[in-house]
C-alpha cells in the first residue's frame, strides 16, 4: 500500500465516501464502513492491474453500480415503509378481506354505540315536567287605561309574549319563588352536600329546569317545570305562575295608586280654588248689596259678581266630575286588577318522567352508531385493502 | 424479502447476484470482499460485483434469513478485523441447492434439446460492476 500514490486513493476514497450520502441513511450507517472498505479494496487491486487507467476503469464500473444500487435501496425503504403497515396491519388481525373487515368493525361500532346510548338512557335520573298556564291579557282595564284613547287601547304590542316571558325569568318573578319554596335550603340538601345553595346559584338551577312556551294564537303562556322530584315540580310551576301573577297585580296597584294620588291632588287642589272663589264672591255680595238668593244681575255694576260666580259654578262642575271619575277609579282598582292575569290551569304531579326522553336518545344512538360504524368501518376496510396488496415476496436483490 | 419462508421453492427464481453470492458462501464464510472476489473468479471475471450490489444483495439475504454474520472475527495480523464474516443458514443452503437443480434442469432440458454439447458450459445471465 505504501507504494500506491497516496492522492488518487484518498482522492477515490473521499469521492466515493461522499457518493455513499445517495442511499438511505440506515443503509448507510449499516453497510457504509464495509462499502468503503470495499472499495477501497478494489482500488488496491485496480490500482495493482493497471494503476491510474484501472482506477478509471474501477470508476467507470463503480458509478453506474452505485446509481442503480441506490436507487434501489431508496425505493426499497418506500416498500419496508409499507411493509411496516402490512406487519401492524397483521398484528391486528386485519389480514381478512376488507368487507369482512367492515362489516365485523360496523357490527362493533355499532354495538358499542348503541349500547352505550342505551346504558346512558337508562342511568340519566329521571325528571318529571308539570306545567301551569297563564293567560295573560296584553292590555287589561284599570284606572290608567280608563284615560286612554281607543287607538293607544288597540295599538299592538308585538314584544309582549317576549317581554312576559324575560319578566317570567326575572328577579322579581323567581326570587320570591325560591323564597317562598325555600329553594336555597331544599336544593342545598340535594346537591350541595347540605350546605344553603346562594339565590343567584338557585336561580341559575330554576332557570335551567323552566321552559315556557306560548300558546299559538291565544294570549296564553305555559309554564313547564322539570325535576326529579314530580311533586317538587308542580310546587314550583304554581308558585311561579302564582309570583306572576302577584307581580302583575302589585305592578298594577302601583300604577293605580300613583294615578289616585295624582287625582286626588288635583282635587284638592280644586277644593282650595273653590274656597278661595266662593270667599271672593261674599265679599263682592257684600259689596254690591246683592241678595242670597238672586239668581238675576239688577244693574250693570252687579257684573263683576256674576262673573265671578259663573267661574264658581264652572269650577263646582268640575271638581264633581274629578270626585266621580275618583269613585269610578278606585272601583276599578278593586273589581279590575286580576283581571291583567289569570291562572287558567294549576300544574300537577306528572305520572310518568319525560326526561330522559327514552325513545329519541335511543333512536339517536341508533343513527349515531350507525355514522360512526360506517366511518369506522370504512377506514379500516380501506386500510385492510390497501394493505392486502402486498408484494409477493422474491428474492429480488438487485 | 419475505422472512415467512416456507418452501425453498417459493423463492425461486433468484436473481444472479443472489445466486452468486450464496454459492460463494456455499463455500464457506466470507467476508464482502472475499465474496466479491469469489464471484469474479468462478466467473472468470465476467461478473465483479460492485459495493452497492454486493452489499444490496447481502442486505436482502440478511433479511429473508438466508444468510446470517458470522461472529467469528480474523486474526488482527492476518486481516482487517472490522470486517464482517457472513455464511449460509439452513434454510440459505436449501435455496441454493433448490436453485442450482433447477438450473441443472435447465440445462438438462437444454441439452436434450440439444441446445449446447455434454461439455459446454452454461452461462448465467447478469453483469455487475
Amino acid at each position: 500500500m505504501k507504494n500506491l500514490p497516496p492522492r488518487s486513493f484518498s482522492v477515490s476514497w473521499a469521492v466515493y465516501e461522499r457518493l455513499l450520502l445517495a442511499y438511505p441513511r440506515a443503509h448507510r450507517r449499516e453497510y457504509g464502513p464495509a462499502m468503503a472498505q470495499l472499495f477501497r479494496d478494489q482500488c488496491r487491486d485496480a490500482w495493482t492491474d493497471s494503476q491510474n487507467w484501472g482506477l478509471l476503469k474501477l470508476w467507470l464500473r463503480i458509478l453506474p453500480d452505485l446509481a442503480a444500487t441506490s436507487i434501489l435501496e431508496r425505493l426499497a425503504g418506500l416498500k419496508e415503509r409499507k411493509s411496516m403497515n402490512d406487519r401492524l396491519a397483521n398484528l391486528s388481525g386485519f389480514r381478512i378481506a376488507p368487507a369482512a373487515v367492515f362489516f365485523k368493525l360496523f357490527a362493533l361500532v355499532f354495538l358499542l354505540v348503541f349500547g352505550a346510548s342505551i346504558v346512558i338512557t337508562c342511568i340519566l335520573p329521571e325528571s318529571y315536567a308539570s306545567t301551569a298556564r297563564v293567560k295573560v291579557d296584553p292590555d287589561p282595564k284599570g284606572p290608567l287605561n280608563s284615560t286612554a284613547t281607543p287607538e293607544s287601547a288597540s295599538n299592538y304590542d308585538p314584544y309582549f309574549i317576549q317581554t312576559t316571558f324575560e319578566i317570567l325569568r326575572s328577579q322579581v318573578v323567581l326570587g320570591p319563588v325560591i323564597d317562598q319554596l325555600q329553594l336555597n335550603d331544599v336544593w342545598g340538601k340535594k346537591y350541595n352536600g347540605g350546605a344553603p345553595l346562594k339565590s343567584a346559584q338557585s336561580m341559575e338551577m330554576l332557570k335551567a329546569r323552566l321552559d315556557l312556551a306560548p300558546i299559538r294564537n291565544t294570549s296564553i303562556a305555559s309554564i313547564t317545570v322539570y325535576s326529579e322530584d314530580r311533586d317538587e315540580a308542580a310546587r314550583i310551576a304554581n308558585a311561579i305562575a302564582g309570583s306572576f301573577r302577584d307581580y302583575r297585580v302589585r305592578s298594577r296597584v302601583e300604577a293605580s295608586d300613583r294615578a289616585l294620588q295624582a287625582m286626588w291632588d288635583q282635587y284638592q287642589n280644586q277644593e282650595a280654588q273653590i274656597q278661595e272663589t266662593t270667599a271672593g264672591l261674599d265679599s263682592l255680595r257684600q259689596k254690591y248689596n246683592i241678595a242670597i238668593g238672586a239668581t238675576e244681575p239688577q244693574s250693570l255694576r252687579e257684573h263683576p259678581y256674576w262673573d265671578k260666580k259663573r267661574d264658581l259654578d264652572t269650577q263646582l262642575e268640575f271638581h264633581k266630575l274629578l270626585a266621580a271619575k275618583i269613585d269610578a277609579a278606585k272601583l276599578d282598582r278593586e273589581t279590575s286588577l286580576n283581571s291583567g292575569t289569570e291562572i287558567i290551569d294549576t300544574a300537577h304531579p306528572g305520572n310518568t318522567p319525560v326526561r330522559p326522553n327514552k325513545p329519541l336518545n335511543i333512536t339517536l344512538g341508533a343513527l349515531t352508531g350507525i355514522f360512526l360504524a360506517s366511518v369506522v368501518g370504512g377506514f379500516f376496510a380501506l386500510i385492510a385493502s390497501w394493505s392486502g396488496k402486498r408484494i409477493p415476496p422474491a428474492p429480488a436483490a438487485s | 424479502m419475505s422472512t415467512h419462508l416456507q418452501e425453498p421453492e417459493e423463492l425461486l427464481p433468484l436473481t444472479p447476484a443472489v445466486f452468486h453470492v450464496l454459492l460463494a458462501l456455499a463455500g464457506g464464510e466470507r467476508h464482502g470482499y472475499a465474496i466479491m472476489q469469489e464471484v469474479a473468479e468462478s466467473t472468470e471475471g465476467r461478473i465483479k460485483m460492485g459495493p452497492g450490489t454486493l452489499y444490496g444483495t447481502i442486505k436482502r439475504l440478511l433479511e429473508a434469513r438466508l444468510i446470517e454474520e458470522s461472529d467469528e472475527r480474523p486474526d488482527a495480523e492476518l486481516d482487517d478485523e472490522r470486517r464482517r464474516y457472513y455464511r449460509l443458514t439452513a434454510v440459505g443452503e436449501q435455496v441454493v441447492r433448490a436453485e442450482a437443480r433447477r438450473y441443472a434442469d435447465l440445462v438438462a432440458l437444454a441439452r436434450g434439446k440439444k441446445l449446447i454439447g455434454k461439455t459446454a458450459r452454461a452461462v448465467m445471465p447478469g453483469g455487475y460492476a
